[in-house]
């Protein structure tokens, strides 16, 4: 009878270890060209790191103010020696979406359009943009993108979707690509 | 004279009044009544109540936005399509006394778009009309009704907010107000 316990508590423990420290996590951190040097400096959301020498974390109203969490992250993004920038999207925005979908499919030019940057991305749905605001931000369309200080302020540099045409990374990491690094 | 002057006025007076009242009250095949005009994250939408040459009525609604902007087909899902994009509807409210007698139809057939998911139909960029046949409320005097109004503009590049189910208040007149059950 204890023998079988054992087996039983054997197994269960054997599944719980695999499943708390799987061997292949999704995300390697080798990949990350730029990893934070400080265990402190994780972004909010570790999953949404992005594997090449930017940063992309999203924040969310549940996990506090926003000017506080903005000041928190250009820190963390001045630590890094990356830009702050703000970006607002949404699910339902088809542009926000393929602008992602070009980023996750590594594509190079919008990754090096992208290089030195520390994306903070905020929902416009959980953010409630309403009037053509979102607290302090101003705007009238989305995607947009508002440089920041090393504090979370605004510094009054702005691009959104309309500075560039179709939705293709041809069109549009040259822009960012500007709009990042004043090239 | 003075007598013939004020019996040809009273003539007139009698003849003219009731047919200047009942052309007034009489909506024109092919014209319009204006319902209800707003803008609401840059789109600009009319409301009309219409008649057709067969005496048929039509809320008709012209959804107009910025330029270089397109509206998402009215058939595709009110969450879009994988969360993607909102439809143009013109719909009425749940409890409303006007009948719907056919399905919303379009001004202009929506297309694939040029990005993926190809299931997401989209207007050609510019003004869209959607109009939906209708049997007026019963009765002979105008009354307050609501409609709902959903749409979403964006261009290549970038989105304006969507307006989902946004209730808009009506006056629309009750089937005998225009002298025909």
């Amino acid at each position: 009878m204890n023998k079988k316990l054992m087996l039983v508590l054997a197994t269960a423990i054997f599944l719980a270890c695999n499943f708390l420290f799987p061997k292949n996590p999704a995300s390697p951190p080798e990949e990350i060209i730029a990893p934070p040097t400080d265990p402190a400096l994780q972004p909010s959301d570790p999953q949404d790191l992005a594997p090449n020498g930017f940063t992309i974390v999203r924040l969310h109203p549940e996990d506090g103010d926003l000017q506080n969490m903005l000041a928190d992250e250009a820190q963390k993004a001045t630590a890094l020696g990356q830009m702050p920038i703000v970006e607002f999207d949404a699910t339902w925005c088809p542009p926000c979406q393929a602008i992602d979908a070009a980023i996750k499919s590594r594509d190079e030019l919008m990754l090096k359009a992208y290089s030195g940057t520390y994306i903070i991305k905020l929902d416009v749905d959980e953010w409630r943009w309403d009037n053509g605001r979102v607290q302090d931000f101003r705007f009238d369309g989305i995607p947009v993108y508002f440089k920041l200080d090393s504090e979370g302020h605004q510094t009054g540099k702005v691009i959104d979707g309309g500075a560039w045409g179709e939705d293709i990374p041809e069109n549009i990491a040259p822009v960012m690509d500007k709009f990042f690094h004043g090239k | 004279m003075n007598i013939k002057l004020r019996s040809l006025f009273c003539i007139l007076l009698w003849v003219i009044l009731p047919l200047a009242t009942f052309v007034s009250c009489t909506l024109p095949a092919n014209e319009s009544i204006p319902l209800a005009s707003f803008t609401e994250n840059y789109v600009n939408v009319s409301i009309y109540l219409e008649r057709n040459s067969e005496g048929n009525y039509f809320l008709s609604g012209i959804f107009l936005p910025p330029e270089g902007y397109h509206l998402y087909s009215k058939d595709i899902p009110i969450h879009g399509v994988n969360g993607l994009g909102r439809p143009t509807l013109l719909e009425l409210a749940e409890e409303s006394e006007i009948k719907a007698l056919g399905i919303l139809t379009e001004s202009v057939e929506a297309q694939e778009a040029d990005f993926d998911p190809k299931e997401l139909l989209v207007y050609p960029a510019g003004a869209v009309t959607l109009s939906l046949p209708i049997k007026l409320p019963p009765g002979n005097h105008w009354i307050d009704e609501e409609l709902k109004v959903t749409y979403m503009a964006c261009s290549a590049s970038q989105c304006k907010l969507p307006v989902v189910g946004k209730i808009v208040p009506i006056r629309i007149p009750g089937v005998n107000v225009f002298g025909h059950p």
